[in-house]
């Protein structure tokens, strides 16, 4: 008896996909002064496509954004040709890593994350991304006045 | 049983030899006509009685092979809505786009091969879902989520001076065996000693907890924190730390008392050894001279003392260069009555 494979997989699409709704909360946004974006490939013409296309997608959303190109690094490695002995012949083999660096400034919490999601989830296979973000914020409240004092006066206020 | 499931297979499949099918066997697809000429299978135990004849296979039944159908290129316009035809990232299909593309090593004058069954332009990624039209719908959809930056913060002096302290954390995508990458839960918190509430002593016996982790150039305290799983945890210790060193700096022990002149950070002109001997010698010279010596606060209040005790701090603290040697030896003169 033949197996026919038979799902609902492809059939059962639903047609009425709402629009995800926008929820505005009251705490406060991050600030990002500067993310830092390396892109990582073996490929150049895939690297060029993919900046294209985050500059391009930046620039839609409002953000600034400078583009340089760190040099290549090449690791290779010589091995023996044969199995066994034949110490004079060996065959090399090289993985070049190019690199390219996208730097953004200024950018909101939610701005962030909305880009980075867009720009990982049409990330091409074989290409590998390291984010650096540095995020700015104010002193926290118990680092502005030197405690000492506050303390010895709950400790008058116990002992009175 | 067994028995008429083989005559039943000589009979679909006349070719056949022993128990093994294969692949290129040629079943002649009359179903009906052999159950009919053969009988429905019996019960166990009862054989049906075959002929081992050849099936006459009717042309209905027989399926009909049809000639390839002209690839959807050919029907594409060219001010059509290509978005729809890759909408997400999809292999290759060559029959799908109407670029005329090659790609591969030619032969010896020969061009680099078509696009059908190209497997080069099938191995490398490619961005046809993500043309420019498609970008620009996307961020029109996306930018209902984003929020705008304050325009008050443009400059960096701005930034510094309302939020003065920077967090550094790193993510990292790569595709592996694993989504995790254990570099990610560093955290390095930066920020100016002069935006902290800090007084002079302090600021010192901060400086003097913290050792290496600040920058005299910058005064720039850098604090990077690994020592935790989770990146939060990091972040969260490296603020308990900052809180620490603060409130401990504001604190005076007992055996800070000690301080000698060795753990100075810069140099004190007040009860040194340079202060010694400048007076000294200052009251035995105008012993000498007129026999009344005079109180060493009147001698500290003089202008040449004032002046001395000036360029020997300055080339103490900043070091020794050109401006710093020739006004000590001016004030040395002053002081000595040589000039």
């Amino acid at each position: 008896m033949k197996w026919a494979p038979w799902s609902n997989l492809h059939m059962d699409v639903p047609k009425d996909l709402t629009k995800p709704t926008i929820t505005v909360s009251d705490e406060p946004d991050t600030l990002y002064k500067r993310l830092s974006i390396l892109v990582k490939a073996h490929d150049k013409a895939v690297l060029d496509s993919y900046e294209y296309f985050a500059v391009l997608a930046a620039k839609e959303l409002g953000i600034s954004i400078n583009v340089h190109e760190p040099p290549r690094k090449i690791e290779r490695l010589t091995l023996l040709k044969s199995v066994h002995i034949f110490k004079k012949h060996r065959v090399q083999y090289e993985m070049r890593t190019l690199y390219r660096c996208l730097e953004l400034k200024h950018l909101t919490g939610c701005t962030a994350n909305v880009y980075l999601e867009y720009i990982q989830r049409n990330l091409p296979e074989g290409v590998a991304m390291e984010v650096t973000k540095t995020q700015i914020q104010q002193l926290p409240e118990h680092i502005k006045e030197p405690m000492w004092e506050t303390l010895t006066e709950e400790k008058e206020e116990r002992t009175s | 049983m067994a028995v008429a499931a083989l005559q039943l297979r000589l009979i679909l499949c006349p070719g056949a030899r022993g128990l093994r099918s294969f692949s290129s066997a040629v079943r002649p697809a009359a179903g009906p006509r052999s159950w009919q000429q053969c009988g429905e299978p019996t019960a166990a135990g009862e054989g049906c009685k075959t002929s081992l004849e050849a099936v006459a296979i009717p042309s209905e039944v027989m399926v009909t092979l049809q000639k390839a159908l002209p690839p959807r290129t050919e029907k594409m316009d060219v001010d059509q809505d290509w978005p729809s035809v890759y909408p997400v990232a999809a292999p290759f299909k060559p029959s799908a786009v109407p670029l005329p593309v090659r790609m591969g090593y030619p032969v010896k004058k020969g061009v680099p091969l078509a696009k059908e069954g190209n497997l080069e332009l099938l191995k490398i990624p490619n961005f046809l879902h993500l043309t420019p039209v498609a970008i620009r719908r996307h961020c029109a959809a996306l930018k209902d989520f984003c929020t705008e930056w304050p325009a008050a913060l443009d400059s960096d002096e701005k930034c510094e001076k309302h939020f003065p302290i920077e967090i550094d954390t790193a993510d990292y995508v790569s595709s592996g065996p694993s989504v995790r990458n254990p570099k990610s839960r560093v955290v390095t918190l930066r920020v100016k000693l002069s935006s902290l509430n800090l007084d002079n002593h302090a600021k010192k016996k901060l400086i003097k907890l913290v050792g290496e982790r600040y920058c005299k150039n910058t005064e720039v305290l850098t604090i990077t924190t690994d020592r935790c799983p989770l990146k939060r945890q990091n972040y969260d210790y490296a603020l308990y730390l900052l809180t620490v060193l603060y409130h401990e700096s504001w604190k005076t022990e007992e055996w800070e008392k000690n301080k000698t002149e060795e753990d100075m950070e810069e140099y004190v002109w007040e009860n040194s050894s340079s202060e010694n001997n400048a007076l000294r010698t200052l009251l035995q010279m105008r012993a000498a001279e007129s026999g009344v010596a005079p109180s060493r606060d009147e001698l500290l209040g003089t202008r040449e003392v004032e002046d001395y005790r000036k360029s020997v701090v300055q080339l103490k603290n900043e070091g020794e260069n050109e401006a710093n040697l020739t006004q000590y030896k001016e004030s040395v003169k002053r002081l000595l009555n040589l000039a």
